[in-house]
């Protein structure tokens, strides 16, 4: 007797697969490339581009660059991001070539030294004028690394922002929050890497994974489209009995989604699941209505999933999303503004109006139609916060008086510190709407101290969201 | 078994009443016979609201300690707590005849009473004069001037004061049951005698006596009290906060913040839940671990903070070799000794009364702090008045206490 499989063929077809580069400038790029090696990266190549030619030998990547041979001659850019725009400069040929015949670049890079921050736009520039859709994964350094340094990175993040199509941006602050407080530096930075290899692998995989439904690369930009946004992503993977709430609470609990309560904020998420063939529909629904609680009624879901028979038993989840920085929301959305910025050399550019950077240029190839025209979310949108004037492109080489207005442009961004210790400072009492409760001590003498009362909750006095 | 060598301390708390029934040894140690304990309703920031819901509360306390200690209680000493405390330094000054240049006992006694004739408002009275040091002619930290030559004699006392009425009811609660008061004593300091070793007096100490009402507070520099004080601000503020912040009744935010709270911020892991179970007129409510510690976190750094700015009005935080001491209910708090040496930036412990034998189990605790303090004050009281005559309980000039 013939038994009639039921179940659904799986296009297992290998050769659609899209060409990704993974590319990482400089030292902190390279480590974090090796932590995307190590972790396993299928269907995708990677490249791995520095000055400093004993950190490329021990890198694990197979195609390497050299960049400045006479600029640098095989030594490091000594965090001087002109001497690394420079060696760049020089070796842009063999980047070209590196970068030739991929439909998406993902750049990897820690900003703030020399390497990093000095060539990973100009990379950037290049992969762009090679045509293909460009992500960027950096790092802004601690701030206890120095204001110059911070002010480098700003400055270069600035400068990636204007050439890739999307950045998502880690601050290493925010790795403090993660790491225990008496775990070791190393772990720290460690915890960084890991992060971006999630996100790179994890981005990677949603693009290549055949799907029932498909996330393209529209969609994808739809999600991340959103200058200077604070860029959201979770990833939770779970192979237990309950696997679809496991994963989507530890999606959740990445340090990039704030435990889900940014995504209230959120105008569009692309959901990403990915399950072996065992995966349920019920499931993909339970998991879907559950997220449902985090987001806005009107808050637009890219929703894609796919069965990869690799997965096994697992199921993960990946939840992309951005958050608009400043009042840009009427910003976002439009997409009609594809104006290309094919200029010869970043340094010596004009001040780019701000309005015309984030786009899309026609010639990137897109995978499929946008299926849904982006609607207008302006009202849900969170407060808008002071918008502080765009600052002025200035040369990398006055930075040391560039450094002030770079750092203060630039810090609205994918700023997330603990709430507590932004808000601290705050000394100026709001006038309270609401009657002030006392709670339990209604009735009793107020305590009343330097003209506060206390028997009011602290959080209420000092205006600290709690919840 | 002479009587006199029984005491009892009694501390009307704002969560909890507490009779500690100790006696004392010839060898100068305390040995705790009995604890007595009540929960606490009718006080709020230390001080009794509603007086007949106190008055059981306390014959509650009483009763069990007597059953507990198999001891017939009739006098106690009651620890006093409240915002209306307060407290300065004053020297007291006098000049020795000119035929005369040894300063005897009659001498000592003149500074004591020039020294307290300072104006208090009308309606406060003293609850505590305590010496810090005199100075003959001119020469400082003398401990002792009795028998010295000298032509001026100074003093310098710490005086701690509160008002009258409020002091009373504290009395007349005790009296009503009735029992006898012996005497009545700031709890901080009577935390202080039982957390404080000689030594650690010496070398500069601050003690912060967290309770549930109220933040009692002494400082100690070079052997002698420097600063005192109470804030009305305790552990039921906590509870009050979280019971507000997270919209769960009273009872649920003691209970949350006795087993789970910390003041710890960034120890949790993002999206570590607190499952609250359903009960009985209250449904289920899952909790963020990080949302309590913040509440718990920002009410005390404020506490904190403020008893920083209260005490760097004068410069003795400087001093402090031996640390902070954190004792009473509150400072079982996950993590508070951590972030009170976080913002005083001097090392602080926990402590509980260590000073103590028989039941020390069940004493060691820092809840039980003042009540024990009370019994270490009656002996070092009992012990310097005993050739006296019995005094008055205000306004009581002991250089046993320090």
């Amino acid at each position: 007797m013939i038994q009639l499989s039921k179940s659904y063929s799986l296009p297992d077809s290998v050769e659609d697969f899209i060409p990704i580069k993974i590319v990482s400038v400089g030292g902190a790029g390279l480590n974090a490339l090796d932590r995307i090696v190590l972790d396993g990266l299928e269907r995708a190549e990677v490249v791995a581009i520095n000055t400093d030619v004993q950190s490329l030998a021990s890198s694990v990547a197979a195609h390497k660059v050299q960049l400045g041979r006479n600029v640098t001659r095989g030594l490091g850019a000594g965090g001087d991001p002109e001497l690394g725009y420079q060696a760049a400069v020089e070796s842009s040929e063999e980047i070209r070539e590196a970068l030739a015949n991929a439909r998406m670049i993902l750049i990897c890079a820690g900003l703030g030294g020399g390497t990093g921050s000095g060539a990973a736009p100009l990379i950037a520039q290049l992969a762009r004028e090679a045509g293909a859709l460009v992500l960027g994964f950096v790092t802004l350094p601690f701030s206890f690394e120095g204001k110059r340094r911070n002010a480098q990175a700003r400055e270069a993040l600035d400068r990636l922002d204007q050439f890739a199509n999307a950045v998502i941006c880690f601050e290493n602050d925010q790795m403090a929050d993660i790491v225990p407080p008496k775990a070791g530096i190393h772990q720290a930075f460690a915890s960084a890497d890991m992060l971006i290899s999630q996100s790179v692998r994890s981005i990677v995989n949603v693009i290549q994974r055949p799907g029932l439904i498909r996330i393209g690369f529209d969609d994808l930009l739809a999600a991340l489209r959103r200058r200077n946004g604070r860029c959201l992503f979770g990833f939770g993977e779970s192979d237990s009995d309950n696997r679809a709430h496991d994963a989507l609470t530890q999606a959740l609990k990445n340090p990039l989604m704030d435990r889900g309560r940014m995504l209230s904020d959120a105008a569009r998420i692309l959901v990403h699941i990915a399950g072996g063939p065992g995966m349920t529909l019920s499931e993909v629904e339970v998991l879907m209505q559950e997220l449902g609680r985090h987001v806005n009624e009107q808050t637009q879901i890219l929703f894609g999933t796919a069965v990869d028979g690799r997965m096994g038993n697992r199921l993960s989840v990946t939840i992309i999303s951005s958050l608009a920085a400043d009042g840009d929301i009427a910003l976002d959305g439009v997409t009609s503004l594809p104006v290309a910025v094919p200029t010869p050399s970043i340094w010596e550019q004009q001040p780019q109006p701000q309005t015309s950077v984030d786009s899309v240029p026609e010639s990137i190839p897109m995978p499929e139609p946008p299926r849904v025209p982006p609607i207008d979310f302006a009202p849900i949108e969170q407060e808008p916060p002071i918008k502080e004037p765009a600052p002025p492109a200035t040369s990398l080489s006055k930075k040391a008086e560039s450094s002030s207005v770079a750092a203060q442009g630039r810090s609205a961004p994918v700023k997330k510190t603990n709430p507590v210790e932004e808000k601290l400072p705050a000394k100026q009492e709001v006038l309270q709407f609401e009657p002030v409760t006392r709670g339990r001590f209604e009735k009793s003498e107020p305590t009343i101290v330097e003209g506060e009362d206390l028997d009011v909750p602290t959080y209420l006095r000092k205006n600290i969201k709690v919840k | 078994m002479a009587s006199n060598n029984l005491m009892v301390g009694l501390e009307i708390g704002t969560s909890k009443i507490c009779v500690v029934v100790g006696e004392s040894r010839t060898d100068g140690t305390v040995k705790i016979l009995g604890v007595g304990q009540a929960p606490s309703r009718g006080v709020r920031k230390g001080e009794i609201v509603d007086f007949e819901t106190a008055m059981k509360c306390v014959h509650e306390a009483v009763v069990d300690a007597e059953q507990k200690s198999d001891v017939m209680i009739r006098s106690v000493y009651v620890a006093v707590a409240g915002s209306h405390l307060q407290s300065f330094n004053n020297r007291g000054c006098v000049m020795l005849p000119e035929d005369r240049d040894e300063i005897d006992e009659q001498d000592v006694e003149d500074v004591k009473s020039n020294a307290r004739e300072v104006s208090i408002p009308a309606q406060n009275a003293f609850l505590h004069s305590i010496i810090q040091h005199y100075h003959v002619d001119g020469q400082d930290g003398v401990l002792n001037p009795i028998g010295m030559s000298g032509q001026k004699l100074e003093a310098d006392f710490h005086i701690i004061h509160g008002m009258r009425t409020r002091i009373q009811n504290s009395i007349r609660c005790v009296k009503e049951l009735p029992l006898e008061v012996e005497d009545v004593v700031f709890s901080a300091l009577a935390s202080a005698q039982v957390v404080l070793t000689k030594n650690q007096k010496d070398l500069g100490a601050l003690v912060i006596d967290m309770g549930g009402g109220t933040t009692d507070y002494v400082l100690y520099a070079d052997g002698a009290i420097r600063q005192s004080g109470c804030l009305a601000i305790g552990g039921d503020h906590i509870t009050n906060d979280i019971s507000m912040g997270l919209r769960i009744p009273m009872a649920r935010a003691e209970k949350l913040k006795i087993e789970e709270g910390s003041c710890i911020l960034g120890n949790c892991l993002p999206g570590d839940m607190i499952l609250l179970k359903d009960d009985s007129g209250f449904a289920g409510k899952e909790i963020e671990r990080e949302t309590l510690n913040t509440i718990i976190h920002l009410r005390l750094r404020e506490t904190l903070e403020l008893l920083k700015r209260r005490l760097d009005e004068e410069s003795y935080l400087n001093y402090l070799g031996g640390g902070i001491f954190i004792t009473g209910g509150c400072s079982l708090l996950n993590g508070l000794d951590y972030l009170a040496g976080e913002i005083f930036e001097l090392p602080a412990q926990v402590v509980h009364a260590h000073t103590t034998s028989g039941l020390t189990s069940a004493v060691e605790n820092p809840q039980f702090s003042t009540a024990i303090g009370l019994i270490k004050y009656a002996q070092a009281v009992q012990r310097d008045r005993r050739p006296r005559r019995f005094g008055r309980i205000f306004g009581k000039f002991f250089s046993g206490i320090r």
